[in-house]
């Protein structure tokens, strides 16, 4: 499939990225490993006049640890080089987890965090070819008023499938967002929109350049799951994150997000409010995957019924909590 | 040919396939790789409906875009036809989504793009028939005009007397079975190179399964004589039944051509692939068998009925294979089969795997195991008993000259320990049985199978091999290769094959039907005899012998009984190529199998003189929260007559054991609205060498006597027993019977679901 036509910059430097940014508005799409972006563009969902490539900026490179406790990583951090960094791997074992699960080894070759970050929405209905969008009446997205995903729905339903969304929320993390003239860090929880067509609240002349990951207390425990129909490359038919402090005190900050299920990542309260209420005991766990399962709202069905996507996260829910057990278990034998 | 197997030098080694290097250094030319002079790029312009009529087209905008040098719709076509029902391009009906409507030709891919995008076309769309129940429905509009009703195809068969075998039968027992559409995901994709820039000259790069089938079919429709047509089949990435001939993309860009008067290339796109591609379609069976008390199978009676999509290709093949094929592996008194094609607008589908004999065995091998629970018998068991053997005749009048299905089955069940596992597994994990078999040969396609080898010998004691026969990475050439050397005496690193291209390749019918290692096989053997006759001469001058007594080995020549005497095998090409008369070596050797053409009326042939048989057994687990199952183990048992190329015979059964699992598993064309929903690599489900199981191969050797040392087929023969096998366990695992592929990880759940109440 081909390219279409566009202009293609690369700024040397951050700021004169978001000054063409600035200019370009909704033209210009940002391009750093362009795994995503090009299909889409072959697909003719995006056509963007400019290109700003970001591949090149040192800005966007770097990795630290800052005073307020943050561990901050360049949004231009290709995923295999972060898969492999054993530092952040044993600070935040979930988050690696997940990007090692992003796509294949080639992908992530090419790919960045930043784009797995802001990683576009899917749907079986849109992300086709053109020849194929043009046999249908046009859905939300295509500029029309129906969702062929989800019928009668008012709105697009597409799902965010990043594997790392999910992640970044349960931990509380936070996302470096600059424009012109303006440099935001902002919650992950709030970057999320519930829009399949606007899934972040991203602007198109903005550019995240960072992600910051908070680095706890030492009780915090993590895990990430991700079930797909195969492995190697493939979107979650499901993913959850989930994090959980664990001291003597009991089990507090519980968090339980899910992935690929909806056009944000979905954070699960009442199941959380169950962990934190009566702790990782086998029962409650089992509790808390049946809440999980009442607890979501409308499911997109793609591939599989809302109905499986339900099950799924149940056992996730049940998986990720007693992955988290067993951590803690482990640690607690290891001091012993 | 007498030898025992261990005697042979080449036969039986482990040889890796001669283009094994040049695909893996990427030096491998495939029809992408040609660029000819002033050559241009073709675009089609597909329905984006699956259902209509076309009002008017406007080409006009598309005719004065820079760049464009040609412009195809129905008026260009003169009518041409694309198989029995469709025109190459739609005159004011479109059947299906992604209908072939016109097609332009630019100087480059972007400008054809844009030019196909300037085309308008204005349909009114008609209701589609999406389903083969609603196409069958009482006032279901006929979908073609030349029809009165959707059924495209209609065969009934019988086979002895099966109202009284059912009469006779202890245990009668009937299901339903359904098997989704599917596709092949070839790594090549469609593509062909055409110049018609003279008007009596066509020559046609593009991969194909056989140049014949396409070449005749081409110049019959274009007018043109045979030997003005010229087919150049490269590198093929896979084929899998699924490019057997003739396709509209090739005559689209012929015409294009024509009219430019230049050189056309048309490459499918990945989303195109989808609609190019004529998979699997829907397959339901029927299926009612009677059974004695202690097991013998008496009688089967199958209703089938086909989604074959708007038209109807080459499917009447498959109705009748189907049909006849049905009593061929477990032997029973009596058969009643009755097949049907249906017209839907879905989009046309074609063989995949064997044309429709892995959806029947599926069907069948599921439904005997059943029986066998009910009855109380093991699943082995009761296919040992009612296996078919050496010397016996199908009711279709398949005759079996070599048969290992037992020792298969026996085999494969002590390697896997069915014994110690059948029952006693824990919860949520199987084991599964299932068997299969195949035909070595094509007849049926044309009243002969024909197959021609030319081998010449070079200097340095080297032969080039010249087959028409394609290798589309099963390894033909390879295992021609082998049999060449060993006929002649020499290595295989003394071949050279040289394929692909009607002007120079004698004919060969092609890779269709497992015709490859048997019949060019044969034909092989018979060149390399009629080169080495030729040498003979030559050796049997210096030795003062008979011609008759000069044996060839091991790169030496010599008279029986004297080895000492032997002289190097390179001297005696040398001294034949330099002999006073200048005698050129060029072996030639044909063969065409002496059996059946099926009689239409009573479809009763021995169609082929061999036939492969295999069994496998699968162990899974099956994880009862998400549904999700876990190919763990195969245990494969083939009866391959005889392993030419013992390595190759094993990539064989691995690639069909990793094929057979992700149609069983994962691979489905998700169908809406005549829409595959997902038309990609990313969304159809193929597996990835992740997914691979644990495989103990077990390789048969029953030295058929019509075949090349004794070998038969390892092509689509394996695959026929693996989506049994695999659905088999995973019913063993949950309790519950499997009568739908895939297998996914939902219809898993549902059916542990069901079971629960």
């Amino acid at each position: 499939m081909r390219l279409p036509r566009f202009e293609y910059v690369r700024p040397q430097a951050l700021e004169e990225a978001l000054s063409v940014l600035a200019q370009s508005g909704s033209r210009a799409k940002i391009l750093a490993g362009g795994t995503d972006l090009l299909v889409n563009m072959k697909q003719r969902t995006v056509c963007p006049e400019v290109l700003v490539s970001i591949k090149t900026l040192s800005e966007l490179l770097m990795v630290s640890s800052d005073a307020q406790g943050f561990t901050a990583i360049g949004s231009g951090a290709n995923l295999t080089d972060l898969a492999a960094n054993a530092g952040i791997a044993e600070k935040f074992p979930a988050f690696i987890q997940a990007v090692r699960a992003i796509a294949s080894k080639h992908i992530r070759n090419m790919a960045c965090i930043g784009g797995n970050v802001c990683l576009d929405t899917r749907c079986w209905y849109y992300n086709q070819s053109k020849l194929w969008r043009d046999a249908r009446e046009r859905c939300h997205r295509t500029g029309g008023s129906v969702c062929h995903a989800i019928k009668g729905a008012a709105r697009c339903h597409a799902i965010n499938s990043s594997d790392t969304a999910p992640v970044l929320v349960a931990l509380d993390a936070k996302i470096s967002v600059m424009k012109k003239g303006e440099n935001r860090l902002i919650p992950a929880r709030q970057f999320y929109c519930d829009d399949g067509i606007r899934n972040t609240i991203l602007e198109p002349s903005a550019i995240v350049t960072a992600i910051h990951l908070p680095d706890g207390n030492g009780a915090g425990r993590s895990a990430f799951i991700k079930l797909s129909m195969r492995r190697g490359i493939d979107f979650a038919l499901c993913s959850i994150a989930a994090r959980a402090n664990i001291n003597g005190a009991g089990v507090t900050d519980v968090r339980l997000v899910l992935g690929s299920i909806a056009s944000m990542p979905i954070v699960l309260e009442k199941a959380a409010q169950v962990i934190m209420e009566a702790g990782l005991t086998q029962s409650a766990i089992e509790k808390a995957g049946e809440v999980a399962r009442t607890e979501l709202g409308i499911i997109t069905n793609l591939f599989t019924s809302a109905g499986y996507k339900r099950q799924l996260a149940g056992v996730l829910v049940k998986q990720a909590l007693n992955e988290l057990k067993g951590k803690t278990a482990k640690r607690g034998g290891a001091k012993a | 040919m007498a030898k025992k197997a261990g005697h042979y030098t080449v036969v039986g080694t482990r040889q890796p396939r001669l283009d094994g290097a040049l695909k893996a250094s990427g030096r491998a030319e495939f029809t992408d790789d040609v660029v000819l002079p002033g050559m241009l790029r073709g675009k089609i312009v597909r329905s984006p409906i699956p259902s209509g009529k076309i009002l008017n087209i406007d080409t006009s905008k598309a005719e004065r875009l820079p760049g464009v040098r040609a412009v195809i719709t129905y008026k260009d076509t003169n009518g041409l036809m694309s198989g029995s029902d469709k025109f190459l391009l739609c005159e004011n009906m479109v059947h299906f989504f992604g209908d072939e409507v016109a097609a332009v030709a630019a100087v480059d891919e972007d400008t054809a793009l844009e030019a196909a995008e300037l085309i308008a076309v204005d349909y009114e769309p008609l209701p589609p028939l999406l389903s083969m129940e609603e196409a069958m429905a009482a006032q279901a509009p006929a979908l073609h005009d030349f029809m009165t009703d959707n059924i495209a195809d209609e065969v009934t068969m019988s086979f002895g007397d099966p109202d009284q075998a059912f009469a006779e039968s202890d245990y009668i027992r009937e299901d339903e079975f359904s098997v989704q559409p599917t596709h092949s995901a070839f790594s090549e994709h469609h593509i062909v190179l055409a110049d018609f820039s003279l008007p009596d000259r066509l020559t046609v790069w593009t991969p194909i399964q056989s140049s014949a089938i396409i070449k005749s079919s081409m110049a019959s429709n274009l007018g043109l004589t045979d030997s003005s047509v010229r087919i150049v089949n490269l590198h093929t990435g896979g084929a899998f039944c699924g490019r057997g001939g003739d396709k509209p993309h090739h005559y689209i860009a012929a015409l294009l051509s024509r009219k430019a008067g230049r050189p056309v290339k048309i490459m499918c796109t990945a989303d195109e692939e989808f609609l190019v591609y004529r998979g699997g379609g829907k397959y339901k069976f029927k299926l009612r068998t009677g059974v004695k008390k202690d097991g013998t199978l008496m009688v089967m009676d199958a209703d089938l009925v086909h989604d074959c999509g708007a038209y109807m290709e080459t499917q009447f093949i498959l109705l009748r294979f189907v049909g006849s094929n049905m009593q061929a592996l477990y032997k029973m008194n009596a058969s009643r089969y009755l097949g049907k094609l249906i017209y839907t607008n879905n989009p046309p589908y074609f063989f995949h795997h064997g044309a429709g004999l892995v959806a029947m065995r599926f069907a069948i091998d599921s439904q005997l195991n059943l029986i066998a629970g009910e009855l109380g018998i093991d699943p082995v068991d009761f296919r040992f008993k009612n296996a078919v053997e050496k010397g016996y005749i199908t009711p279709a009048k398949f005759t079996y000259a070599s048969c290992g299905l037992k020792e298969c089955i026996t085999k494969a069940a002590r390697k896997a320990g069915w014994k110690k596992k059948y029952g006693k597994l824990p919860a949520y994990r199987g084991i599964g049985i299932g068997c299969g078999m195949l035909r070595s040969g094509g007849k049926g396609m044309y009243d002969h199978d024909n197959s021609s080898v030319f081998i010449k010998l070079e200097e340095a004691g080297k032969a080039a091999l010249f087959t028409g026969l394609p290798d589309m990475g099963q390894g033909s050439h390879t295992t021609m290769a082998i049999i060449a050397a060993e006929t002649l005496g020499i290595r295989i690193e003394d071949i050279k094959v040289v394929a692909g291209d009607t002007d120079v390749t004698p004919y060969d019918v092609g890779a269709i039907s497992q015709r490859g290692t048997f019949t060019t096989g044969n034909a092989t053997i018979n060149a390399a005899l009629d080169a080495k006759r030729q040498l003979a001469k030559t050796a049997a001058e210096k030795f003062g012998v008979k011609p008759a007594v000069i044996i060839f080995q091991d790169r030496k020549v010599y008279p029986k009984g004297s080895p000492e005497k032997a002289v190097s095998f390179e001297d005696i090409v040398y001294a034949t190529l330099h002999s006073d008369e200048g005698r050129y070596v060029m072996g030639r050797g044909f063969y065409n199998p002496p059996s059946g053409q099926s009689d239409m009326s009573k479809y009763e042939a021995n169609t082929a003189l061999a036939y492969s048989f295999g069994a496998q057994i699968a162990e899974v687990e099956v994880d009862p929260e998400t549904g999700m199952v876990k190919l763990l183990r195969m245990t494969v048992a083939h009866d391959v007559g005889r392993a030419i190329n013992v390595l190759g015979v094993e990539g064989q059964l691995d690639g069909q054991v990793f094929s057979g699992m992700g149609q069983t598993l994962f691979e489905e064309c998700v169908m809406e609205g005549g829409q595959v929903l997902n038309p990609s690599l990313l969304d159809y489900k193929l597996p990835r060498p992740f997914e691979v199981p644990e495989i103990e191969r077990i390789i048969v050797e029953t030295s058929d006597p019509y075949g090349p040392f004794g070998a038969k087929e390892v092509g689509q023969g394996p695959i026929q027993c693996t989506s049994q096998a695999i659905a088999n366990a995973v019913s063993n695992a949950i309790g519950v019977p499997i009568k739908e592929l895939p297998i996914t990880p939902e219809r898993v759940l549902k059916a542990i679901r069901e079971k629960a109440g």
